[in-house]
């Protein structure tokens, strides 16, 4: 069928099958089949694991994660990354603290503080990229040891604890039998998903990952597009440093230690390239997910957890492989 | 184009200085005291006490300020490429330790007891005063081997922060001069001589990294390399394997391991960060389950090699030095070094000009596994028990050090040298805080803020440099 004015073929709406095998192969789809047989096996080896109060309790689990993620597809989407959010959030569970506990301020306000200074972290890392010019491997990895510094120096290896009962909710509560804290990852994910995928500020993060000169002399501010998604990413990490306190009732200087390493491969195994312009939400949540049930599908049947690290970082390399081949064979065909 | 090295004026200084150093070393001692050996501090500390000297009474203020003259010359000189950057580097620090050491004299702070260096040689009764002074003249006389292809003197001293070896350098010449006043027991002989050793492996560790990261690549899994390999070793020694096998098995095993991520990388094209992030869990992984959190321990005697000292000096301090001068000859005078910053520095041209971008990943990560393999063993023969955990974020360690030491993350650029004195800098800037009485509890934030400076430090210069 053509058009009768041009003579170009009228593009058509693709079938429901074409559809489908179009999702399959993507990169989302991939991983999301990799996750159906990781679950179907785990099921297979313990009664325990398929069953909605366990997962729930994962879905308690993986929102610091989750939540971390968001930004940090973001920023890895334009080519950058950021090391330093253990340590944002970290610094922000002790300002948390220390500002209710040493300083006596109220309770909301100290967790207003607390989440302020995160984004503030988070602004001062994306001021030194965009205005200096430091490559963000760089400043995150100073800013890594920074921030994580300035915990422990305000702390002074104190813990705080004794938080009211209300503070606890976000935490270890629920609503609407589901834990609280997974109702925010929720809703983080479709607003943030829909951002990526659906607005201006979306595709400008991908035109900045695929080409940022390009994207600078399209016009685009892409200073202002990088320092925001920066300071996006430590107002994340410090909701994320909030929620680990109300979930693990105490605050200590060395918490979230390791927490970038664990983001940056659900991000990476989510399809994300780490070479900037592509990826996207769905696929991050699916490596969140993924990593989050293979760690507690492999503990319940025991296996130690030592070894499901193994399995994760296997998976890791697997995954991104089978991607890379599927993806030159799809660009073949 | 070069032109050849012509023997300048400075030079014959150098010499001079030299000779001033290392004579009022020997004679001074029998104008103060003629009776006595030749131990000048020895003397002098006996006459001090006995308040027989003054300033300006026995002619020894000629010995800092021909350790002044030293720094100054090392600092001149640094601009000079490649190794003979290195040499004026340790010239200016030897230099300024001389004068440092001196100034505590004459404020009647102690230098330092007879050095542990050298024991049991006959450089043995000799303090470590005398060992900085010897370095120092014998340095300024290698000044003399530095080409001069920079004939314009106004052009050296715009350039003089024209590398980052040279911010770096500036770093530890402001340390060592600050916290050596503020208190001299932070130049005592034990000090750095910890110091020294107790980082020496992550130094090697960097200058595998460092080839690496030139490339344009890069590896996170170093930390949990070097924890799994030292425990191969260990266990190897306690199963009743000689010694020098058990240590030449992490290197095998290291560069095994470098095959593997170089094969990932370089024919299966998937990034570095994202092999070596996959590697970093399941190394850790492996390490975990196999040693099962069982430190070892009851290794032979033998084994030790860390708490060797050849000549008195310890070996993981040798090891790193001939290593670091190795890579930066290697990396800068050899075809597949220079290949490497080729391919770091632009790939596609490296491909165009028919360089195998396979083989030389493969290379890269094979060479930094065999640095990996000997940093482990240095770790792993440091104390009589091997932790069974990889040392905590040690890569976070390596990484920084390389980057500090001017190694550009986007690859094409970075010495050796740079990373050695990176790693130094960063770990006296511990200790040093330390001695000053820094809160233990604030040292990182203060050390991320030097991290943080160096770096800045580093872009401001580059971005001059491009104007």
């Amino acid at each position: 069928m053509t058009d009768k004015k041009t003579g170009q073929p009228i593009p058509r709406n693709p079938t429901l099958g074409e559809k489908l095998r179009h999702l399959l192969i993507s990169q989302e789809g991939v991983l999301f089949v990799i996750m159906l047989v990781s679950v179907l096996f785990l099921a297979t080896r313990t009664d325990k694991f398929l069953t909605v109060d366990n997962l729930l309790q994962q879905g308690r689990f993986m929102t610091e994660v989750g939540l971390i993620a968001i930004p940090m597809t973001y920023i890895i989407i334009t080519g950058g990354i950021d090391l330093s959010v253990g340590s944002i959030l970290g610094l922000t569970a002790i300002v948390l603290g220390w500002t209710w506990q040493e300083l006596g301020f109220p309770l909301e306000l100290a967790i207003v503080t607390g989440i302020l200074s995160g984004t503030l972290a988070g602004f001062v890392n994306g001021l030194f990229i965009v205005r200096v010019g430091v490559p963000p491997l760089i400043m995150t990895l100073a800013t890594l040891a920074l921030y994580r510094g300035l915990a422990e120096g305000i702390s002074e290896a104190r813990s705080a604890r004794g938080y009211p009962e209300w503070f606890f909710q976000l935490g270890q509560g629920e609503f609407l039998g589901i834990p609280t804290q997974l109702w925010l990852l929720i809703i983080a994910v479709i607003v943030f998903g829909i951002v990526l995928a659906r607005t201006r500020l979306g595709r400008a993060l991908y035109a900045i990952g695929n080409n940022e000169l390009g994207a600078r002399f399209s016009g685009l501010t892409v200073n202002r597009h990088l320092l925001f998604i920066y300071t996006f990413s430590g107002f994340m990490a410090g909701v994320a440093g909030y929620i680990f306190v109300s979930r693990v009732s105490t605050t200590r200087s060395d918490m979230g230690t390791g927490i970038e390493l664990d983001v940056i491969a659900a991000v990476v195994l989510g399809g994300t390239s780490i070479f900037g312009g592509t990826g996207s939400i769905p696929g991050t949540i699916i490596g969140v997910v993924l990593i989050q049930l293979l760690k507690n599908g492999l503990t319940l049947s025991g296996v130690t957890s030592d070894a499901t690290i193994v399995v994760i970082g296997s998976v890791l390399i697997f995954a991104i492989l089978v991607n890379n081949f599927i993806q030159s064979r799809r660009e073949e065909s | 184009m070069s032109r050849p090295p012509q023997r300048r004026p400075l030079d014959f200084i150098g010499i001079a200085l030299a000779l001033v150093i290392i004579g009022a070393y020997f004679t001074l001692p029998f104008v103060v005291q003629p009776e006595r050996g030749p131990s000048t501090v020895a003397v002098l500390t006996e006459s001090k006490k006995a308040n027989e000297l003054g300033v300006f009474k026995t002619g020894l203020e000629v010995i800092p300020l021909a350790g002044l003259g030293i720094l100054l010359l090392g600092i001149w000189n640094v601009i000079a490429p490649a190794a003979g950057r290195a040499i004026a580097l340790l010239t200016s620090v030897a230099g300024l330790l001389v004068v440092v050491y001196y100034i505590n004299f004459f404020r009647n702070t102690p230098i330092s007891p007879p050095s542990e260096w050298g024991e049991g040689t006959i450089l043995g009764s000799l303090d470590l005063a005398f060992w900085v002074m010897l370095v120092a003249g014998a340095l300024a006389i290698l000044q003399i081997l530095i080409p001069r292809s920079v004939p314009d003197e106004r052009y050296r001293i715009r350039k003089l922060f024209g590398n980052q070896e040279s911010v770096i350098l500036f770093g530890l010449l402001l340390l060592i001069f600050f916290i050596g006043i503020a208190n001299p027991r932070f130049l005592q002989e034990r000090n750095i001589s910890d110091n020294l050793q107790g980082n020496a492996y992550i130094a090697v560790a960097a200058l595998g990294m460092t080839m690496v990261i030139v490339t344009g690549n890069i590896d996170i899994s170093v930390g949990s390399l070097v924890g799994l390999l030292a425990v191969i070793s260990g266990r190897l020694v306690v199963s009743g394997l000689p010694a020098p096998l058990a240590w030449l098995a992490p290197l095998i095993v290291g560069a095994g391991f470098g095959a593997f991520i170089g094969f990932l990388v370089a024919y299966l094209r998937i990034p570095s960060i994202v092999v070596t992030l996959g590697m970093l869990s399941i190394i850790k992984g492996i390490l975990i389950i196999w040693a099962g959190g069982e430190r070892v321990r009851d290794m032979p005697p033998e084994y030790f090699l860390s708490q060797m000292r050849p000549l008195g000096i310890p070996m993981p301090i040798i090891i790193m030095v001939v290593l670091t001068i190795v890579v930066v000859l290697w990396m800068r005078y050899s075809a597949t070094g220079r290949a490497f910053y080729a391919l770091g520095g632009n790939a596609e041209a490296a491909r165009l000009s028919g360089l195998s971008q396979r083989r030389l990943l493969m290379t890269v990560f094979i060479l930094n596994g065999v640095f990996i393999g000997i940093a482990s063993v240095m770790y792993s023969t440091q104390f009589n028990i091997i932790q069974a955990t990889p040392p905590p974020a040690l890569e976070l360690s390596v990484i920084t050090a390389s980057v500090v030491g001017g190694v550009s993350i986007l690859g094409g650029t970075g010495t050796a040298i740079g990373s050695t004195m990176a790693t130094l800098l960063l770990n006296f800037i511990r200790s040093a805080m330390i001695f000053i009485n820094v809160s233990p509890f604030w040292l990182k934030a203060v050390q991320g803020l030097l991290i943080l400076a160096t770096v800045l430090a580093d872009l401001i210069r580059r971005r001059r440099q491009r104007l």
